[in-house]
């Protein structure tokens, strides 16, 4: 019997092998996948974003679900009616059921926050973009977003990156030898390696040699973060790989090995066809 | 001799194709015939302080466990919170779960079914998973401020306040330890310079290989206290947790990146092989050059 799970580790193999006859050169197995992946994850990323974010903390803020006490004054029914708007167009006129306004507002805040006004504007300008005549709005919302961005990351960066990394570079001779030396070698790093990027002196004589340090320990760096991601990149495969190997039991009705058929002798024709067309091109 | 220098200049001509055939064998071969290849799993100084910092909480502690991966990089991540999962279910530690990446919903939920059951854990008692909310370090900071600007329902839609394990949670000074299972950004670093480090709560990473030396100065610094590196950092904390697993009498099945090792293993020989040929096959071949 063919379950969901069957069919869902069938296409899991087939994407795979797509993905993975790039290694032989770039085709349409791998291109359909590729294209699949971006509009997956963007549409995923899209719907999770506003049903996480937009609906619950800023509908939910501007439009909460209100008690129920009998008495609405009349700068709330107004505000309330401008929901009911909201909710007719996004209902497709009426012809869909409600389900990004509820009745009566949105359950999990008690009252109006009006202050979040201001980033449903900024979103509204965002989207202008997509109007010509109007796309200069975004650049507000744009510039709010830079603003906000660096100074949340500067006090950040200033923090945990520069003044505590700088008290790690200090050597305490009160440790032992290990230590001491490891923190000689750490402090030599750091300067030689500040030296390299030191741009404002001609790096000849001592600053020529200290930055030539500099460079050895970049080098080691480098060397590191490249073993770290083959590493990285041989743990995906063998992630890959062994669920290739999963999903070619008989449980799986042999989905590995009759995709990899399908997939060669699909490439195989291609690929002949291909040289046929590039034949006729040239001659 | 000329024949030797023959066979490297051979290799060094090699079609990228046949390298990648080899290579996709040395992980497949080991995968298929695991008792083949038997390699002893030492855990390295950093994961044992993850370790050891883990297991020195005490029952009814909170832990933020916060899933910053995706599918692409399962492999290296998921073994870790399996393997951490486990560990902090034993030591009855209350589990509090986010998501700062969109795909760590999917991964987080996945984690928390494999695992709550054997251990009897109650969902909003024993664990919650909040979810993921949009925003990047802005959620982060939310998180150590005030987690309900941000949260006020569940991953399954229950409103927080109902929920009696969020009762007396407010911002991140109400968690004992965080732990990052970070593929990239936003994760670990974030945590370091938006909550753990201003708030001071200790904090511990596993991470993809590939962030690994961007990391370690604040492992260095104590700024993270232990890394867990990739599979082989999933490896060693799954052969630490397995042992003091057997040690309180509560054994469970081995953990996955332990079985992918050998395979790992292997594949690396393979490619230090290869980038050796290929470098001797480069000298020999610009020596031919030069002679003309």
């Amino acid at each position: 019997m063919i379950t969901a799970e069957i069919m869902g580790a069938w296409l899991v193999v087939l994407l795979t092998l797509c993905i993975f006859s790039f290694l032989y050169k770039d085709n349409p197995f791998y291109k359909a996948a590729e294209h699949l992946y971006v509009g997956v994850s963007a549409g995923y990323v899209a719907v999770i974003s506003f049903w996480q974010q937009i609906q619950p903390n800023l509908f939910g803020r501007l439009w909460p679900k209100l008690e129920d006490t009998g008495e609405v004054s009349v700068l709330k029914s107004v505000w309330y009616s401008v929901y009911e708007i909201l909710n007719f167009i996004s209902t497709g006129f009426g012809t869909l059921e409600r389900s990004i306004f509820p009745e009566g507002g949105i359950k999990g805040y008690d009252e109006i926050r009006l202050m979040y006004l201001i980033p449903f504007i900024l979103g509204i300008f965002m989207l202008l973009r997509l109007v010509p005549k109007l796309g200069w709005l975004a650049r507000w919302a744009i510039a709010y977003i830079v603003g906000m961005a660096a100074g949340l990351r500067f006090y950040g960066f200033l923090n945990s990156d520069i003044l505590m990394q700088i008290q790690s570079v200090a050597i305490d001779f009160t440790a032992d030898w290990g230590s001491i030396i490891n923190a000689i070698i750490l402090f030599i790093g750091t300067m030689t390696g500040l030296i390299y990027f030191f741009y404002s002196t001609e790096h000849k004589g001592v600053v020529g040699r200290l930055s030539r340090i500099g460079i050895y320990f970049l080098m080691i760096k480098f060397g590191a973060s490249f073993g770290f991601a083959v590493m990285g990149r041989i743990s995906l495969l063998i992630g890959r790989m062994n669920q290739l190997k999963d999903y070619s039991a008989a449980e799986y009705n042999y989905a590995t090995p009759i995709i990899l058929v399908f997939i060669i002798i699909s490439l195989a024709i291609w690929s002949f066809m291909d040289g046929g067309n590039k034949n006729e091109s040239t001659a | 001799m000329e024949a030797i220098k023959k066979i490297f200049i051979l290799l060094g001509s090699l079609d990228r194709r046949i390298i990648f055939l080899i290579v996709g064998l040395s992980v497949l071969i080991p995968l298929l015939k695991p008792d083949w290849v038997n390699l002893p799993i030492r855990p390295t100084p950093e994961s044992q302080i993850v370790f050891d910092e883990i297991n020195k909480l005490k029952e009814g502690d909170k832990i933020l466990l916060s899933f910053e991966y995706g599918p692409s990089t399962k492999p290296e991540i998921h073994p870790m919170a399996i393997a951490i999962l486990k560990h902090l279910y034993a030591k009855n530690i209350q589990v509090y779960g986010f998501a700062l990446w969109p795909d760590g919903n999917f991964m987080s939920t996945e984690a928390f079914s494999e695992v709550s059951d054997d251990y009897d854990k109650i969902y909003g008692i024993d664990y919650v998973n909040l979810g993921y909310k949009p925003g990047q370090e802005a959620v982060i900071k939310g998180i150590a401020s005030d987690i309900r600007t941000l949260y006020t329902v569940d991953l399954q839609g229950t409103p927080i306040n109902d929920i009696p394990m969020m009762k007396d949670v407010i911002n991140i000074e109400d968690f004992d330890f965080v732990f990052s299972l970070s593929a990239g950004f936003p994760g670990t670093k974030e945590w370091v310079q938006y909550a753990c480090d201003p708030k001071n709560i200790p904090l511990s990473t596993g991470c993809t290989s590939i962030q690994v030396t961007d990391i370690m100065p604040y492992v260095e610094n104590n700024q993270i206290r232990g890394i867990l590196a990739g599979m082989p950092g999933a490896a060693e904390y799954e052969s630490l947790v397995e042992r003091e697993l057997r040690e309180m009498g509560k054994p469970g099945k081995p953990g996955e990146a332990s079985g992918m090792m050998a395979a790992q293993s292997i594949a690396h020989v393979v490619i230090v092989l290869f980038i050796i040929f290929g470098n001797i096959s480069y000298y020999i071949t610009r020596k031919k050059i030069r002679k003309g």
